[in-house]
């Protein structure tokens, strides 16, 4: 029963939840805190040939997962300079973050594309729990980094809403001149939680190589998996454990086009599957937006504002 | 901020002087080829040598400058399609995909309307076609965004991988209408000879790049002297005081996006009557899209100055591109990490254009 197709294929969604929950609790916390970082894509795919080519370096597998933790850090550090700092417009600064990723992770990965992935991480034997049926694989067949980022969004829900810099985070996406008033830094709390977010994003690019990936490519890599990411946020409105739920829908959206080509069931044809999980994010974005929606979801009031004492 | 016994800040000026204008976009290219020199140099390759070629493959030479010019011309007009949605603070980062439908209708077109039409109407109705497709294609985002305030910018990027997925079913799932039956190989139907420009002489100019050029003359110009152009730059500043004026914000959000996307999808349409003659999954590697926003924002949004822009950023690749038949061949993504990295910096610098950077000493209360 385990060998069930459709069993897999629910089994590799939650596999493939974990970069989508990792990639959205990240811009979570950045857009938490007022800052919009749409650099998700770009910070994805450095993620993503960093642990490629640390990997294929050293053979070491926790260095290929540490090392784009700190790449995607140093991603979110030029955007956090450039919006909190310099008060560029966010919106265009994570855009130019998405465009040199692309680009440097083409350029630095080129040496290397096509070979097959250096190291690989593995799932962790649960013994008889992984035999179960059904929930065997679905949720006891994974890595440890699955699992850990599991306990991270639970972790994260309990750091937003029940301890006291969650509530400062809070309050600093929401009315930035209290935070300020209180003599708290709006500046560092930005600055600490779009790093952090950005930390979260690399992970994110470097896990999704190492367990999901193959073969170097990068225009096979993330595939649209940051875009996702951030409609994922606006879905679990700014909420981590909602993005769980939501990751593994959308895990399955991005799944099922390769299940129907592996069992080569045709009804229709790759090229239209494979505009799915696309459009699935598409079509929640519209059910979103309906004014009824709306009012449940609570979006940071202050979202891509920079904060200028002054100006007040 | 702080730095020891003085206090740096930024005052904002009230006026700029003209030079910032210019020496913010060279300021920051200049610091663009330094990122680019460092990773060249890390990966073993020559930053100067690299860099020379690239200039000289891009602009120094007759052929070198109507190559450039002709991978210009859609940039132009992706150049403009951003630039004039996100001057009015509407994000379309779909022109990738609206160019390729654009390519999609002016194929249909000219496979299937050319043919009726009198010799003189064909490319005009070609190119209008696409125009309309890559309107279409923004159609729902704009919709959402001017009805009901749903953010643009996810939903117009998400419909790139739609619009690549068709493309790609058009030319290698399907043997349909925009396949040439005539080859077993995956191709593009050609469409009607009258339909098609030829290039200037031996170049690889065509046209259209008169076009792309006018258009950006007619576009300053008109949203300079305009009602429209006054109500939309209104409507980006202050959507409160377009609504006490009673402007109509939906009307005017939908155009605007409307017409960014009309744009985007002349573009691939250009590039239909022009090199391509067909649907050209060549067009999908390019990123003529997504280079157009680094344009758009590096002319500061200025329709004369993304055809400078455009100028600069087609003879970047196609030095790019020369770069790769050499004894050690560097990746054409430099061409595309120099263009993050631009942008980066100009973005950094659009700062100190704006504000005077004041350093002042600190008087140190001793013994307090």
């Amino acid at each position: 029963m385990n060998a069930n197709v459709w069993v897999l294929t629910f089994a590799d969604a939650f596999s493939i939840a974990t970069t989508l929950i990792l990639a959205t609790i990240g811009a979570i916390l950045t857009e938490r805190s007022g800052v919009i970082n749409l650099g998700v894509e770009g910070i994805l795919l450095m993620g993503a040939v960093t642990a490629f080519l640390v990997g294929d370096a050293t053979g070491n597998v926790w260095l290929a997962l540490l090392l784009p933790v700190a790449v995607g850090a140093a991603m979110a550090l030029i955007h956090a300079t450039l919006s909190i700092t310099l008060r560029a417009n966010q919106i265009v600064a994570g855009l130019a973050l998405v465009i040199f990723g692309n680009g440097l992770s083409q350029f630095i990965g080129k040496p290397v594309e096509g070979k097959t992935r250096p190291v690989v991480i593995t799932p962790i034997d649960l013994g008889p729990l992984t035999d179960l049926p059904i929930v065997g694989p679905i949720i006891f067949g994974h890595d440890p980094i699955t699992y850990l980022t599991w306990v991270g969004a639970v972790v994260c829900s309990l750091y937003l809403n029940r301890t006291r810099p969650g509530l400062i985070l809070r309050a600093t996406g929401d009315a930035p001149a209290t935070v300020d008033a209180q003599g708290v830094s709006v500046a560092r709390v930005r600055f600490v939680h779009t790093i952090i977010g950005g930390a979260l994003m690399g992970l994110a690019g470097g896990w999704f190589m190492l367990a999901r990936g193959t073969a170097w490519s990068q225009a096979a890599t993330t595939n649209g998996i940051g875009w996702i990411a951030l409609a994922l946020v606006v879905f679990a409105s700014w909420r981590p454990l909602r993005a769980i739920a939501g990751a593994v829908l959308f895990g399955f959206t991005l799944q099922v086009p390769f299940t129907l080509q592996g069992q080569q069931i045709n009804i229709l044809p790759p090229e239209i599957v494979q505009m799915l999980p696309y459009l699935a994010t598409l079509f929640v974005l519209v059910m979103l937006s309906t004014p009824r929606a709306r009012k449940l979801l609570g979006a940071p009031k202050m979202l891509g504002q920079p904060f200028v004492r002054d100006e007040r | 901020m702080n730095v020891g016994n003085w206090r740096v800040d930024l005052e904002p000026r009230l006026t700029s002087p003209k030079w910032l204008y210019a020496a913010v976009p060279i300021g920051s290219l200049f610091c663009a080829f330094i990122v680019g020199g460092v990773f060249l140099a890390f990966t073993g390759h020559s930053p100067i040598g690299t860099f020379a070629l690239l200039i000289d493959r891009g602009f120094a030479s007759t052929r070198g400058i109507t190559n450039t010019l002709g991978t210009a011309t859609p940039l132009i007009c992706t150049g403009l399609a951003a630039a004039f949605a996100f001057r009015m603070n509407l994000f379309n980062i779909g022109e990738e995909g609206q160019m390729y439908l654009g390519m999609i209708g002016s194929a249909w077109a000219g496979i299937a309307l050319a043919g009726y039409l009198p010799g003189f109407a064909a490319v005009p109705v070609v190119l209008l076609t696409g125009a309309c497709t890559g309107a279409l294609w923004v159609l729902v985002p704009a919709v959402l965004r001017a009805k009901m305030g749903t953010s643009e910018i996810v939903s117009t990027l998400l419909l790139n991988y739609v619009a690549l997925n068709l493309v790609n079913y058009f030319i290698f799932g399907s043997r349909g209408f925009f396949r040439d039956p005539t080859t077993s190989f995956p191709q593009g139907r050609v469409i009607e000879a009258s339909a098609r420009l030829s290039s200037f002489g031996s170049t690889r100019t065509y046209p259209t790049v008169i076009i792309a050029v006018g258009l950006a003359v007619g576009l300053y110009w008109f949203m300079k002297r305009s009602n429209y152009g006054y109500e939309t730059s209104v409507l980006a500043d202050s959507p409160n005081t377009a609504r006490y004026a009673g402007m109509n914000a939906t009307k005017l959000t939908l155009s605007v996006l409307l017409f960014s996307g009309a744009l985007a999808g002349l573009a691939g349409a250009m590039y239909v009557v022009g090199p391509a003659g067909k649907v050209d999954p060549g067009l999908l590697q390019v990123g003529f899209g997504y280079a157009g926003i680094v344009v758009a924002a590096l002319a500061r949004y200025n329709f004369m100055a993304v055809v400078l822009t455009a100028i600069l950023f087609a003879g970047l690749r196609e030095g790019g591109a020369s770069l790769q038949i050499s004894t050690n061949p560097v990746p054409i993504s430099i061409a595309v990490v120099l263009q993050g990295a631009v942008l980066l910096f100009a973005l950094g610098g659009e700062v100190f254009r704006r504000n005077r950077l004041r350093v002042r000493r600190v008087q140190q209360t001793v013994g307090a």
